[in-house]
């Protein structure tokens, strides 16, 4: 195996979201893998760009922003070092909701949704184990989004 | 707590888990295991389904009626933060540890559900991974649009409580 394919499989195998997965999903999961870096203050998707896939965050952070009509933003999520970040490249219409930036200098792994998607019918096991850790990222940002809105909701001006 | 009604009717169970919207398309085999783990269940207007802090060991799938989800605040006025109709899913807390409810449910007029064991559909799903992943994909396709909701109405509010935000 080239040097690259193995630092890049020990980098997937490393993330803290992969945890457990076994050795044939790991390598089926660094073949859609490659890295990237942003700086602090840079745009890692923007809302109605097209969503090819998602990222793993390895260090650093983002920032998810809803963009006003008035051209303010207002910031709706955190994603921290050991998440994932970008759901809208499963679901039509395959493109992202909103923002994101980088708000420190952020190393991510990032996954082609087509490559992974080419492999979701014939490997069920790593489409289940993706599919289930996802909802499990999810049900917890769905709760706490939930929670900031009722906080927001009670300071409401009755 | 609202007594299930006994599933005393297999091939009707099964009739009606194959004909729930969200599991529209399901194999024949992966409706005969969901009936497997399947109750039928009805709710009168004001009814809780489930409240905050209770073991979540379910999840239900609306067939009539309306659900909406609440936060009991310290004053004990709730604070609706969702609704969930006819054909909707309700319940993702017995996914994850700790397996409790987050927010209270009501049924806000008569209301049909299925209601499905979640501690046998898990061992399910980890035996067939085929199901797990019908079923975690469409349930990933409905959290990610109340996620998007819940974001959306979450930065509107901050928006109208700070209106000096630049």
């Amino acid at each position: 195996m080239p040097n690259e394919d193995k630092k890049m499989e020990q980098r997937v195998a490393a993330h803290p979201f992969l945890q457990g997965m076994d050795a044939h999903q790991l390598s089926v999961l660094s073949q859609s893998a490659a890295p990237t870096e942003f700086e602090a203050g840079q745009i890692v998707f923007q809302a109605g760009d097209p969503a090819n896939g998602f990222y793993l965050l390895e260090s650093g952070r983002v920032v998810l922003e809803a963009r006003q009509p008035d051209g303010s933003s207002v910031q709706v999520d955190v994603v921290a070092a050991g998440e994932p970040l970008g759901w809208s490249w499963i679901f039509e219409p395959y493109r992202w909701q909103f923002d994101a930036r980088a708000t420190e200098p952020t190393r991510a792994l990032c996954f082609s949704g087509i490559l992974l998607r080419q492999h979701r019918h014939e490997d069920l096991m790593l489409s289940h184990e993706l599919f289930k850790r996802m909802c499990q990222v999810m049900v917890r940002r769905l709760q706490q989004a939930r929670s900031m809105l009722v906080e927001q909701q009670k300071e409401s001006p009755k | 707590m609202n007594q299930p009604e006994r599933p005393h009717d297999r091939p009707e169970l099964e009739a009606r888990v194959a004909a729930h919207p969200f599991l529209l398309g399901l194999s024949e085999h992966h409706i005969r295991l969901l009936t497997d783990c399947a109750m039928l269940t009805r709710f009168q207007p004001d009814q809780k389904i489930f409240r905050t802090g209770e073991t979540a060991n379910r999840f239900y799938l609306l067939e009539e009626g309306t659900v909406v989800l609440e936060a009991v605040t310290m004053d004990e006025t709730p604070v609706q933060i969702d609704i969930v109709l006819a054909g909707g899913l309700l319940g993702w807390s017995w996914l994850f540890p700790p397996y409790l409810w987050h927010f209270d449910a009501r049924a806000t007029e008569p209301t049909t559900a299925i209601f499905f064991y979640g501690t046998v559909l898990r061992e399910y799903c980890e035996r067939d991974p085929s199901l797990g992943y019908e079923l975690f994909k469409r349930m990933s396709e409905v959290m990610i649009k109340r996620l998007q909701s819940a974001r959306d109405r979450l930065s509107e509010a901050m928006k109208m409580n700070k209106p000096e935000r630049q």
